[in-house]
């Protein structure tokens, strides 16, 4: 079993479209390298330090001391996180939108077609190697990703912010807390899922595109025009049953329901924008193939 | 599967095969045959459609009618067998610039499913064919262009494919590179492989090709071996025939080169007639039906009539010839 897994996983790496795509990072020296490892842990280690002290010390000045120090560095790091995880997935696009055309371009694409690899092969290939182009950012996202639920809880809870004054009365019900983990898996995936549609995207143009330039900047904008769909539609699903919920006795609703809704809605979108982007690489495939 | 009772000696076959754009019709009913071992030279002039052919055949383009089949399978309905077989060079390629030489073969051998443990033993091997070894090391942007041209025919061969579709192998590159790629395309003959390939420039390839094949407007005008192609000129022999040409003050007692023109063109055998081209020796070029005993008795008998003919020889004829009798130019 293991063995068979590992094979596999060396044949997704010794995938030839895939090492085309890594060999630009090889001669790129642009990352920071083994630094990052070293950094890492002592800023992980850092954090549990100040909790540490936090939870034993008895002394109200070392508890004092550890949170002014404290929390704004958990602060600093859950906004980088955020920021990583907003800005990583539009680095994506500049990426793939120019993978397939430019083979075009240059000529090399009848070569590779011409070849064993089928279609298929070619286009998971380019989207795999683009992403995996990006694996430092990738990286830093995952181990950042502590910090950034932080934040996706702060987020999470801020929902049920119009709830407080009945909360107080009405402990927190087992499915709330159910609905709030989904809430937070969907927001802990969202920069991921978000990352693979973008470069869906511009892997899609990439197919049909004549040259780069093009190219980029139409997937930018057919990025743009994707997310502020997406953004409207997540909005009228949120605020549908908010209005709803409104014109109806707030007394005989219960709690859970109210947990269901953002819930059932980030989690939504994040199927949405993962069978998008599985939509447009099978497209990408089918035009490669009618050529 | 091939429709063909001599399955094993015919590499390459199409019936019918035809390609449109739109409204252009690039490849127009195509049939063509190509045998087990031959270099088969495909000629013609530019847009003639002979890239859309290889692009068809090699399994990069889809007839819009018709049917192709190499190595015995459909180029169609059993692609990957057919890019099993098949090692191909298109006219205008792309090399990945910023990839060492040997990377390269590598590249497209794992892209061919080489294992990864021969492909290194592949990539020297295949360096060594195309006299590339002193250039293992470098970076695929520093080779000239006849380097590339060789290096993506050593690319084509990383799979041992027994038929190679090469589409325009010796173009732009200069005459010592061309004899190189001739010779290599020998050698790759010597091994055994069935090479098409194509070129608008037919002295070229002629050299080494067994069969040639000419296209025009998507249309095969003429095909068969060197042999064959060859006999078509015999029969239209092609004579340069120079008179003595007359000083200003001479007295004219001889007859001029516009009488030979005149009289020439009144003989049934003399098909055509007409003033020598600017750097032709002679002052008229015929082109005479007949064999040799009607060509000496024409010889004879202009002198009989007083023509003071000086030179009078027929011209070996080569292939170009053959073309650019074959095709009309409409499409150049």
């Amino acid at each position: 079993m293991i063995a068979r897994l590992r094979a596999r996983q060396q044949a997704l790496l010794d995938h030839p479209i895939v090492r085309l795509e890594l060999r630009r990072i090889h001669r790129k020296r642009w990352w920071p390298g083994r630094r990052f490892f070293t950094f890492y842990p002592a800023l992980v280690g850092a954090g549990l330090g100040y909790g540490i002290v936090l939870a034993v010390s008895d002394s109200p000045g070392v508890q004092i001391a550890a949170v002014v120090t404290g929390v704004p560095a958990v602060c600093l790091l859950t906004v980088c996180a955020g920021l990583l995880a907003f800005t990583l997935p539009w680095i994506a696009p500049a990426l793939t939108a120019v993978s397939i055309v430019h083979e075009r371009e240059v000529g090399t694409l009848d070569l590779l077609r011409a070849t064993l690899l089928t279609e298929r092969s070619i286009v998971l290939g380019k989207l795999g190697g683009c992403l995996a182009r990006m694996w430092p950012g990738i990286l830093t996202l995952v181990l950042l990703t502590p910090f950034r639920l932080v934040w996706i809880g702060g987020a999470g809870w801020s929902v049920y912010l119009p709830t407080v004054a009945e909360l107080v009365e009405q402990p927190i019900s087992t499915a709330q807390i159910l609905w709030l983990c989904l809430a937070g898996l969907a927001g802990t995936l969202k920069p991921f899922v978000d990352l693979v549609l973008h470069a869906a995207v511009g892997l899609f143009v990439s197919m049909l595109a004549r040259s780069s330039g093009v190219a980029v900047a139409v997937s930018y904008g057919a990025v743009i025009v994707v997310r502020v769909s997406l953004w409207l539609m997540r909005y009228l699903l949120n605020v549908v049953p908010m209005i709803r919920r409104a014109m109806i006795d707030t007394s005989e609703f219960a709690l859970g329901d109210v947990g269901m809704v953002p819930a059932l809605t980030s989690s939504g979108m994040v199927v949405v924008e993962l069978v998008g982007a599985a939509v447009l690489v099978w497209g990408g495939i089918w035009w490669l193939k009618r050529a | 599967m091939m429709p063909h009772e001599a399955q094993e000696r015919t590499v390459i076959e199409t019936k019918g095969l035809t390609k449109r754009y739109g409204g252009l019709t690039a490849v127009d009913e195509l049939d063509l045959v190509v045998q087990k071992g031959a270099v088969f030279g495909f000629v013609g002039p530019n847009g003639a459609g002979k890239t859309t052919t290889m692009r068809i055949l090699a399994t990069l383009l889809r007839p819009t009618a018709g049917e192709a089949w190499v190595a015995g399978h459909s180029v169609v309905a059993e692609r990957r067998d057919v890019r099993r077989a098949v090692g191909y060079m298109p006219d205008f390629f792309g090399v990945y610039g910023d990839m060492k030489v040997w990377e390269y073969l590598d590249f497209f051998a794992a892209c061919y499913d080489v294992p990864a443990d021969t492909r290194r033993r592949l990539a020297d091997d295949l360096l060594e064919l195309v006299d590339l070894v002193h250039r293992r090391e470098d970076y695929v942007d520093a080779l000239s262009r006849g380097m590339k041209q060789r290096l993506c025919l050593a690319r084509a061969l990383a799979h041992d494919p027994h038929v190679l579709i090469l589409d325009e192998p010796a173009s732009g590159l200069d005459p010592r590179a061309r004899v190189e790629i001739r010779e290599l395309l020998r050698e790759l003959q010597d091994m055994g492989k069935t090479i098409f390939v194509s070129s608008h420039i037919l002295s070229e390839i002629q050299e080494v090709c067994t069969h040639i094949g000419i296209i025009e407007e998507g249309r095969l005008v003429a095909a068969g071996t060197m042999e064959e192609m060859r006999r078509r000129i015999q029969a239209q022999r092609v004579v340069n025939l120079g008179l003595i040409k007359q000083g200003a003050g001479e007295p004219s007692s001889q007859r001029t080169v516009e009488e030979a023109q005149v009289w020439l063109a009144g003989r049934p055998d003399v098909l055509e007639v007409g003033p020598v081209a600017a750097n032709g020796e002679g002052d008229l070029q015929l082109t005479f039906a007949g064999d040799d005993q009607a060509l000496a008795q024409l010889l004879s008998d202009m002198v009989g009539a007083g023509f003071p003919v000086v030179t009078f020889h027929e011209r070996t004829g080569d292939l170009e010839d053959v073309f650019m009798r074959l095709t009309k130019g409409v499409v150049s």
